[in-house]
């Protein structure tokens, strides 16, 4: 009797599992990456469409960035090479106007943002992470299409393709050339990005 | 025999003249050389980074850059903020199409090189709607019938036939290129009917019409990304670089993946 029960549960539960195995293997990554796109994507759309004025936007932007951008990871790879020639406290100075470098790149573009629209395309595995194709609408404009790139746990946004140019690769060919070009040395780069800024 | 050996004396001088002027010319080469051309450095580091940039002309490249930048901002960045804000979006669009649909032929012939029938239906479809329902390439109604603008040109093409870029160059007034997409540049060219209006006719004036307006409105369309490249990057011939070798290769890519049926949707 009891090994009947036990049969009938193992049966059951070998059933169960055949059929959870597809969804189970289906929620990962792909459908993880999607959801948090499509969870973020929302979270700073509420934020670039919203009234708020811009300094209010900002500070609303920069704890959304931190939480689900991998910044200090696309900042060390900018730096390439050179990350290793820094010394702690320049790996510490660069790290925080990186992060206010990426907060102005957005908010630059902030007014040329509102009123947007985003849907899902397509989702596809790479070598860098699962890349999730985001078609942007704005009004009065053509559809742009934009991809992110997610990887680790818990998810975060690695890198983002625009017109297939890795954005994280073009910076680090703009800060590589031009340390080679002045030097070699970090600092002077980090005198570079706070001229940057405060310009 | 002196008259021999006064020839052979004179031979050997200017042999010795010929040489001085060749090693002459050669230094003067060298110089050249090293103002247009970089060296492959010795790091490993410094190698890579080489290596990976492509750009072996760097030094004259950043000449042009840095020419056709101040060509920017002396004129081609007034005009085009001129045509932005005085020009009617609407306008700007019919202009954009109609350089679109005459450069159309040589975007057929691609696709046609490509072997993508597909897309050499679409740009062919395109090129009929537009001239004809389009009014001479004024309006795009191929999109609304479902021919939606896509871009292949002759480089491209050569890449998919397994032609290597070759080193990256910047081309004032073009922009960004290499050996391959400057050759593939010129074919295109070549395969633009505009650009074999006969001499006398009146439609040269629409021909130089066409050009200038065109280029008005390429400056209007792109000032903005100029400013911001300037704005948003410690180097921006470097940002430039980079950026467009990526953007090629996912075109040459993209065109690549392309194997859809060659029967149209609606089929």
């Amino acid at each position: 009797m009891m090994l009947r029960h036990l049969t009938r549960r193992t049966i059951l539960g070998a059933a169960s599992l055949i059929f959870l195995a597809p969804g189970l293997a289906k929620a990962t990554p792909a459908d993880d990456a999607t959801a948090f796109v499509a969870s973020f994507g929302g979270q700073l759309l509420n934020i670039l469409n919203s009234h708020a004025p811009l300094t209010q936007k900002r500070d609303a932007l920069m704890p959304l960035l931190r939480a689900n951008v991998d910044v200090q990871g696309i900042a060390r790879y900018c730096l390439g090479r050179y990350w290793k020639q820094a010394t702690e406290t320049q790996q510490k100075i660069y790290l925080a106007l990186f992060e206010d470098v990426l907060l102005n790149a957005v908010t630059a573009q902030m007014g040329a943002y509102e009123d947007i629209s985003f849907k899902l395309v397509n989702s596809t595995p790479s070598p860098a992470g699962q890349k999730v194709t985001l078609q942007i609408t704005r009004p009065h404009h053509p559809a742009i299409n934009m991809t992110a790139v997610i990887s680790g746990t818990p998810p975060k946004v690695v890198d983002l393709f625009g017109e297939g140019a890795s954005m994280r690769m073009t910076q680090r060919s703009d800060y590589t050339a031009y340390l080679t070009r002045n030097g070699g040395e970090v600092q002077t780069l980090i005198n570079a990005l706070k001229r940057q800024l405060g310009r | 025999m002196a008259r021999t050996g006064s020839i052979t004396q004179t031979n050997h001088r200017m042999g010795y003249t010929q040489r001085t002027l060749v090693a002459c010319l050669a230094l003067l080469c060298l110089g050249a050389c090293s103002a247009i051309r970089n060296p492959p450095p010795k790091d490993p580091d410094d190698l890579a980074d080489y290596k990976a940039a492509n750009d072996p002309y760097e030094p004259l490249n950043r000449k042009m850059f840095s020419l056709n930048m101040w060509a920017y901002h002396k004129a081609l960045r007034p005009v085009g903020k001129f045509w932005q804000k005085n020009v009617p979006q609407p306008i700007r669009s019919s202009i954009s199409t109609l350089n679109e649909t005459w450069r159309q032929p040589a975007v057929f012939f691609s696709d046609v090189g490509a072997g993508k029938p597909r897309l050499a239906g679409d740009s062919f479809m395109r090129y009929v709607i537009n001239m004809s329902l389009g009014v001479a390439g004024f309006f795009d109604v191929a999109s609304l019938v479902g021919y939606k603008q896509h871009e292949t040109d002759p480089g491209m093409v050569m890449a998919l036939w397994g032609i290597k870029p070759g080193p990256y160059l910047f081309l004032p007034g073009i922009g960004p290129s290499n050996f391959r997409d400057s050759i593939g540049y010129a074919i295109g060219q070549g395969l633009t009917p505009i650009n074999y209006v006969p001499r006398g006719y009146g439609l040269i004036s629409f021909n130089w019409g066409y050009n200038i307006l065109g280029t008005f409105n390429i400056f209007a369309d792109s000032t903005d990304q100029l400013d911001q490249l300037e704005h948003q990057s410690l180097d921006p011939y470097a940002f430039l670089r980079s950026a467009w070798q990526q953007q090629r290769q996912s075109q040459i890519d993209a065109l690549k993946a392309d194997h859809r049926a060659t029967t149209p949707d609606w089929y």
